[in-house]
Formats: C-alpha cells, structure tokens, sequence
C-alpha cells in the first residue's frame, strides 16, 4: 500500500489500492488512483453508503467504473486540479468499497460507495439528490446506471422532521383502527365539474369508503376551478360524517403551478376543515419538505401521489428505485404514499413492493435481498408512511390484498367503486363489506389466501352490492411480467 | 341510519361467539383488552366511558366477555366497544377497536350549516333525538 | 349411540386410550413429574386417575356420546415443602393437554391477593385474579386465611363467595386448587361447607421420609455441583432423624436450607486448608453436617421461631 509523501493528513486511517503517490501532479489519472476506490473501506457509524447498479462501458473496468461513480457524485472532475489541496480532500471524496457482479446480468454490478456526512446539509432532500444523482447519470464510461438502495445513518435521519402525522396519529384522528383503511380516485379523470364532483364523493364516502381522492391531473382547469371542487366535495365530506358518524375525508389535490398558489389552495382546505390534502411527487422536493411543514403547522394529513416516478424507476439498469424514492419522500415527511398493489393494473412484482411497503412501515428495516431490502437500517424514530395501494384492484381481491399487506394500507378502489353495476354507494359497501368480512376471518384464524373467495361468497349472501360486484369482476386479473423484479429470487407477478 | 364506527360495522352485529374470536385474536398479538362505552358516539368524541381499566394479564376472553355482559346490564342503552391496545415500540396505540353493543335505538346527527364569506360553509353535527 | 348397539359398529369404532394418551403428551409430563419429584406416590397415584378419567371422557366424545364434564376443583393438603406447588404446576399442564382448560396457565395467589382492605376494594380485586387466572388453573395457598371470624370487619367472606359463584358457575373456564395445612384446610371447609362441597379431589402430601429427604439432598446437592462424602452422607442420614422431629420442619425446603448452611461451613473450612484440589471443592465432609446445633443436645429446646439449622 502506497503512502502518499504530499500529506500526512491523508494518511490518517485510510488504506488505499491505487497508487495515490502522484495523485496531485496534473494531468488525467484514473479515478481508481485519485483515491474514490477504497478496497477496505468501513462505513463509519456516520456515512451515508449508497449502492448503485452500473452497466460500464465496454472495455471500462468495474472497479474503475464504480470510482467513476464515487468520483463523479463527490468531488472529482475529469483532471486533476491543485485547488484541491486547499481542501481536506480526503473527507469529501466518495469511497467505492465494493463491487460484486449482479446474479443472472453479465456486465451489470453492484457499486457500494461512502458518503461522509460533511457532504450534505441538514434536513435538504434538495441537496441529498443534487449531490448524489446530480451528475453521474449521464456519465459517458456507464451505460447506464440505477441507484438501487441507500443506508441513511441516524445521525442523518435525525435532521428530518418526517412525516407530519404518521400512521399511529392518522389512525387516532379517525378514530379507526383494526383494519386498512378504504379509499377511491374520482373518476372520470377530467370533465365532471365542482357539483357533480361532489356527488360522487357524497356518494362513495356514505356507502362506506373512508376517503376519496383527486387524481394527480386535477388541479384548477376550466371544466372545474379548484375552489369550487373544494368547496362542494367538503359538503360531501361532511353530509357522509353525519349519516354514518363517521370521520370521512376527500383528497384535495394542492398541486399548482407556485408556491404561493399550493398555500392559497391549502388554506382554503383547511379553512374548510378537510383532514387531508395531497400533492403530486412532480412538485419537487423543495415543495415537498415546505408543504410538509406546513401539513404539521396545520394538522393536516398530507398524502402523496407518485405521479411521473415511472419514467425512472421502473427499468431495472437506468434510473432510481423506487425503495429510494419512498425514502427521500419518508424524510422528506408524507402522510400517505402510493406504493404499488402487486395484484393491480400498474407495474409491481409481489415481493419487491412488499420491500416497498416495509420501507414505509417498519421503525428498523430489515435486510431482505428477495424484497430488495439491501441495507439493515433503523429509522430512528421517524414516523411511519401510511402505503397507499391504487390501481385496477377490485373486492375480488381483498383476501390476497390483506395477506400481502396487512392492516396499515389505504386501499383504493376507483373503478372498482364507481364502476359497480348497481352504482357508487352500492360499490363502496361491497368493498367494506368485503373488507370487514375478510378482517373478521383472518383473525379467527382462518386461511384468507384459500379460503378467501368463500369468505366473500358468505359475505355476499347478506350484502347484494357485494354479490353483483363479484359476479361483475370475478375474472379480472392483471398478469404481465413485472419489470423490476428482484435479482435474488425467480417470482412471477401475482394471478 | 346506523353509526358505522368500529372495525365491523358493516356486517351484521357480531354474535358473543364472534366477538370472544376477536379477543381470542388481541389476545395472541400480545394487545391489552379493554371495553369502553357512551351515549353520544360524536365522531370527533374519541374519550369514550371507561369500563374498568384495561386488563392487561388477561390469558382467556371468558374475563373480558363477563367484563362485557356486566357492562350490557348497566349501560345497555349505550354504544359499548371493544378495544386492543399495542404498547410495543412503533406503536403504543390501540390497534382494533369494534362496536360490541348498540343500543336499541341508534343515534342520529343532523347536518347544521352556517354561512360564511364567498361560497363558504362551516358545518356542525347537531345530535337528533327523537 | 350407545355401546350396546351391533357389535360391528363397535368394532369399526375402537378407541386405543392408550394412544389418546400419546397424542395429548400427557405421558411426558407424568414421567417429567416422577422424575423430578421424589416419593409423593400417593399424588402421582391420583394425578394419574385424574388424567384416565379426563382421557376416557375424549374417547366418549370420540364415539359421539354426550361428554360429562368432571368437576377438578381440587384440595392440597400436607406440610410446607412437600411439592404442592410443583405438582399444581405440572397439573395445569396436563390438565391442558387433556384439553380440560384452554389456556394451561398457573395463576398463584393468597389471602392477601384476593381481599381489599376497604370497603368494596375486595370484589374488584378477587374478579382481576379470576379474570387473569380463566382459561387456566387458580392456586390459592394457605386458603384458610380468607376466612377470620373473630375479625368483624375482614372482607374475606366477600371473596369466598365470589369464588363459589365462579367454581359452580364457570366450571369451564377455571379449576381451582385450595391448599395449606391439613386440620386447618379441614376447619375451613366446616366453616363454609358450600365451598367444601364444590371441591372434587383432596389429596394429601405426606412428609416424606427420611430416605426419600437423603435422595432428594443427593439431587439438590448435584444441582449445586456438589457430593457428599460417605461419612458426611451419614451424617446427614442422622441430621435428618434429629431436624424432623423439630417444629418448623418444612421438608424438601428445610434440606434445602441445611444445604446451603453445609456449604457456608465447607467454604470456611476450606478457607482454613488453603490449598485445594478439585475434589476437595465438591465435596462436603462430615464435619461440615455435624456442625449443625442440631446436634448439640444441650441446646435442643423448642421455640416457636426459628429453627436450628
């Protein structure tokens, strides 16, 4: 192991493969030598460590490519420059530590790299992005690149506030615990206008559901202005709380074109006196973080939609995952957020998206490699997200829905709500009958993954909406070949 | 008009049975029975009456459905509910939480509105009795 | 169907008791129980009756016919230290894998932990224990302690008559044990004969003897990692003689407590030798039983306190 004669600093508890002795003369050297690969590297209890899958250019050598990476995330440029002995180099430089080729995918790896935590600002979702995914994506010597998972220290954690309410304090507003919580989008997505909105709302909110939901396209457009969606889905709201005695609440879509507008349009939630509103992933993150500060100023629930993230998180070798979004968007501080339903009409293998779900859920994750839970990591207290399963999911399905998530889940059912034979009331009191019948069983004891058809049959003997749905949708399944399925076990989507 | 609060409202009225299953169910997850009951089930009325404290050593639903059935005699003209209480780590909340006992005639709330400025509403429930 | 009906039916329909047996794992338990407690054979006796009975109750149930439900409130009587709270523990095991009770669990009280000090404070209190003992077996020791006569103002009758309420009433969710001291368990019964009468099974712990207290030492002292010396052993053979006839004897207990005196006069004499090998630190030696004032004559007297150890 070659020591560098040009600082002593340097030295101080960092081996080096690489020759690092001429690191400082100028001119192009190899990322490997300029110190971003640390073969031994321990993370301290501090570092961030990020794992990246990278496909190297060919001819590009793995180790090189992933202190490429290192190098290009952290503090290189393409030539070595003198300011850098200004600096306590050594801390800021990214360590790529490890590389092992993935299972099944010749010419694809696994790039674990450090991150010092001198590297961030507190509490910025902003910087933590800008400076990890900011630059390396487009890197010429990777074809392509995915950052898979990442390990955030407590003492990183620590500087988020979080989700403004979480799962425990949802619950308590509600006052409903014992079983996922029930949910629709609106539908048709465009056109209705504020009245007839509110109708439908009134409707699915009385049959049973506990919430309906703007979908992400609703903001203000000329066949409805957002205050009047407001101000006629709150009567909805609150005509459904006084027949069933119920706590009800409707998504009210905040997302606008400023800052300024998102606070105006929130308020006027508030001032309404909804318990929740949403906004679409596309605002960014700095909207993100304020409006979650907001939420918590203003106990208000916040839920999230992921509207956009399939344009790079679904390929497997190019983008981010979508376990790392959840996480930024955990820091970052939601309510709810939409995480897949495996068995649904949108992209999800089973076991991935339960990875996904524990992401949101568990107080100390787990390393899991067949749900894509690569790191042990412990949230430090942060509150829980609420999942949100949305997407071509019918009652049919409630007994795989229930076994696959359990109770913490906003279960939405758009079509399979409004599009009930026998109306929206009608297919909202199917879905909780189903539900609540399917709660009952599991906790008797009974087997709901094979018995669970049966159960719905008996539930349906004493409520004909639940009969009629189940006849109407009995055959309807969404089987494709999910495209992110995990590297560490063979599983097919669910029938 | 039926208050549809608790789990499993929207099913027929659990039968004594049913509902020993579900404590059985507390029970296994290692949650602190508890029954709680009151005549004005206001949803935003989350302090109902303590019914005794709740039981935490308990190993069998017999002591819970007893606890249960002396509630009946004493407030059966009012909503009595069944709770578990979660107090590991992550939780420390009541985790189920279901209507054992309605009275025989339901409670009903009535809509009042006020007039605010522009087209805005503020709105109270107004408990009916008839 | 009753047993007289067409021999064929009875033959397709055979009961092996001895297999119900297996199946339950109540064998494992008797063998566990005579393993670990010395002598007693009287009890294990009547556990065993108790467990065939419950067994060929299931092979009734079995064959389709009418169940009958034994009462098993039962009664514990003999002097401290002779196993009563061992032998109810293993009870209630057994008693769940016969499938008598649902949840097998030991819920042991006293007086104290059933009757209030207040008015009203005493139906609450007794109705927690119950509640927490249901599904299982409620071991009260020293029983008689809820009944005070000469105390006007004592709240234990209230807890008596909750307890007789449940032992008629909840048959299936609770067996109750009573235990203590022979003649007073006997007093208390007269005293309240309706709890008296609901209890099915009195069985007494004799003291065990001398042979059986030597074995029971031997047991103990491997437990401690420790033997006795021939000589020592007889000495304690001797001790035993002595101690019994003292007052305050409390069996299995008070060997227990000789050993640890034993092992205070090994330590110091050990102390005193200096340097020792291995078999040296095991072993207890003669002088280390006769040190006991148990054998000094002189100061044998009886005094209602504390034993000499």
């Amino acid at each position: 192991m070659a020591k560098t004669s040009t600082s002593a600093k340097e030295d101080a508890g960092q081996r080096t493969t690489g020759n690092t002795s001429k690191r400082y003369q100028a001119g192009v050297l190899k990322y490997k030598d300029m110190g971003y690969w640390v073969a031994d590297y321990e993370p301290t209890a501090t570092d961030i460590v990020c794992l990246f899958r990278i496909t190297p250019q060919e001819g590009v050598d793995p180790e090189e490519a992933a202190a490429a990476v290192a190098g290009e995330s952290s503090t290189a440029t393409w030539t070595v420059v003198w300011t850098d002995r200004l600096t306590a180099s050594e801390n800021y430089r990214a360590k790529a530590f490890d590389v092992q080729p993935v299972p099944g995918t010749p010419g694809q790896y696994f790039a674990w790299i450090a991150y010092a935590l001198d590297l961030f600002e507190e509490g910025s979702i902003a910087n933590l992005t800008a400076s990890l995914i900011g630059n390396v994506f487009s890197f010429k010597p990777l074809k392509a690149a995915r950052l898979e998972d990442m390990y955030l220290p407590p003492a990183y954690i620590k500087t988020y506030k979080g989700p403004p309410t979480g799962i425990v304090v949802e619950r308590e507003r509600l006052d409903k615990y014992g079983r996922p919580l029930l949910g629709a989008t609106v539908k048709p997505k465009l056109g209705l206008s504020g009245k007839n909105y509110g109708r439908v709302v009134y409707e699915a909110l009385k049959g049973g559901l506990d919430f309906t939901k703007d979908d992400e396209n609703i903001n203000s457009q000329p066949f409805m202005h957002w205050r009047d969606r407001f101000l006629f889905c709150m009567e909805a709201v609150n005509k459904a709380q006084a027949t069933s005695g119920e706590i009800k609440g409707h998504y009210l879509n905040i997302t606008a074109g400023t800052m300024e507008e998102m606070y105006r349009r929130a308020e006027f939630a508030r001032d309404l006196g909804s318990v929740i509103i949403m906004v679409d992933l596309i605002i960014g993150w700095t909207a993100i973080q304020s409006i979650s500060e907001w939420a918590r100023a203003n106990d208000m629930i916040l839920h999230m939609h992921r509207a956009g993230h399939g344009t790079y998180t679904r390929q497997k070798n190019h983008g981010i995952s979508f376990r790392v979004i959840a996480k930024w968007l955990r820091l970052a501080g939601v309510d709810h957020l939409h995480a897949g339903t495996a068995v649904g009409k949108l992209e999800g293998d089973p076991m991935t998206v339960q990875g996904y779900y524990n992401v949101c859920r568990d107080d100390h994750l787990v390393r899991d490699l067949p749900r894509g839970v690569f790191f042990d990591m412990d949230w430090a207290g942060l509150r829980k997200v609420m999942p949100v399963a949305s997407g071509g999911i019918h009652a049919g399905q409630m007994h795989q829905l229930l076994d696959l998530f359990g109770d913490d889940v906003v279960l939405q059912f758009g079509g399979g709500t409004i599009g009930h034979p026998m109306g929206i009331h009608a297919g909202a009191t199917a879905n909780r009958v189903a539900l609540e019948a399917m709660v009952l069983a599991r906790n008797e004891g009974r087997d709901i993954l094979n018995e669970g058809p049966d159960i719905l049959v008996a539930a349906a003997k004493t409520c004909r909406p639940l009969e009629a749905a189940l006849a109407t949708w009995k055959d309807v399944t969404f089987n494709y070949a999910s495209t992110d399925t995990s590297d560490f076990v063979p599983s097919a989507s669910v029938a | 008009m039926k208050i549809t609060q608790g789990t499993f409202s929207f099913l027929p009225d659990l039968t004594d049975d049913q509902i020993k299953k579900q404590i059985e169910y507390a029970l296994e997850q290692g949650w602190a029975v508890s029954i709680e009951y009151t005549d004005d089930p206001h949803p935003r009325n989350t302090m109902w009456e303590m019914w005794g404290l709740p039981m935490f050593d308990l190993r069998d639903p017999a002591g819970a459905i007893g606890e249960l059935k002396e509630c009946r005699k004493l407030h059966g003209d009012c909503y009595i509910k069944i709770n578990g209480f979660d107090s590991s780590r992550g939780f420390e909340t009541m985790r189920m939480s279901f209507i054992a006992h309605r009275p025989a005639t339901e409670a009903e709330y009535r809509l009042e509105r006020e007039e605010g400025p522009g087209r805005t509403v503020h709105y109270k429930l107004q408990r009916v009795y008839a | 169907m009753s047993m007289s009906e067409g021999k064929d039916k009875d033959k397709v329909k055979m009961v092996d008791l001895q297999s119900l047996l297996q199946e339950t794992g109540v064998n494992e338990v008797l063998d566990e129980l005579d393993r670990e407690l010395v002598g007693l054979a009287p009890v294990k006796t009547r556990i065993r009756e108790i467990a065939s009975l419950l067994v060929v109750d299931k092979a009734r149930a079995a064959l389709g016919m009418e169940g009958t439900r034994p009462s098993l409130h039962m009664c514990f009587t003999g002097n401290p230290g002779t196993g009563k709270t061992t032998v109810a523990m293993r009870m209630a095991t057994i008693l769940h894998r016969l499938e008598y009770v649902r949840k097998g669990h030991l819920v042991t009280v006293t007086r104290d932990d059933l009757v209030g000090q207040y008015i009203g404070h005493t139906a609450p209190k007794t109705k927690e224990v119950l509640k927490r003992a249901m599904g299982g077996v409620l071991f009260i020791d020293e029983a008689y302690y809820l009944y005070r006569p000469e105390n006007e103002r004592d709240y234990g009758q209230e807890a008596i008559e909750i307890l007789m309420q449940v032992m008629e009433n909840q048959r299936d969710d609770l067996v109750v044990i009573f235990a203590g001291y022979k003649a007073r368990m006997n007093t208390f019964f007269q005293s309240n004969p309706g709890l008296g009468s609901r209890v099915a099974h009195h069985i007494e712990f004799p003291d065990y003897t001398v042979d059986e207290l030597e074995k029971i030492a031997e047991t103990m002292a491997a437990e401690l990692g420790l033997r006795f010396s021939a000589t020592a052993r007889e000495a304690f053979g001797e001790y035993l003689e002595l101690r019994r006839q003292q007052p305050n004897f409390a069996n299995a207990r008070s060997v227990r407590n000789a050993l640890d005196r034993a092992r205070l006069r090994q330590a110091r004499r050990l102390l005193e030798a200096g340097h020792v090998d291995a078999d040296m630190l095991v072993t207890l030696e003669d002088a280390d039983i006769r040190a006991s004032r148990v054998f000094d004559e002189s100061r044998e007297q009886v005094n209602g306190g504390e034993a000499a150890c």
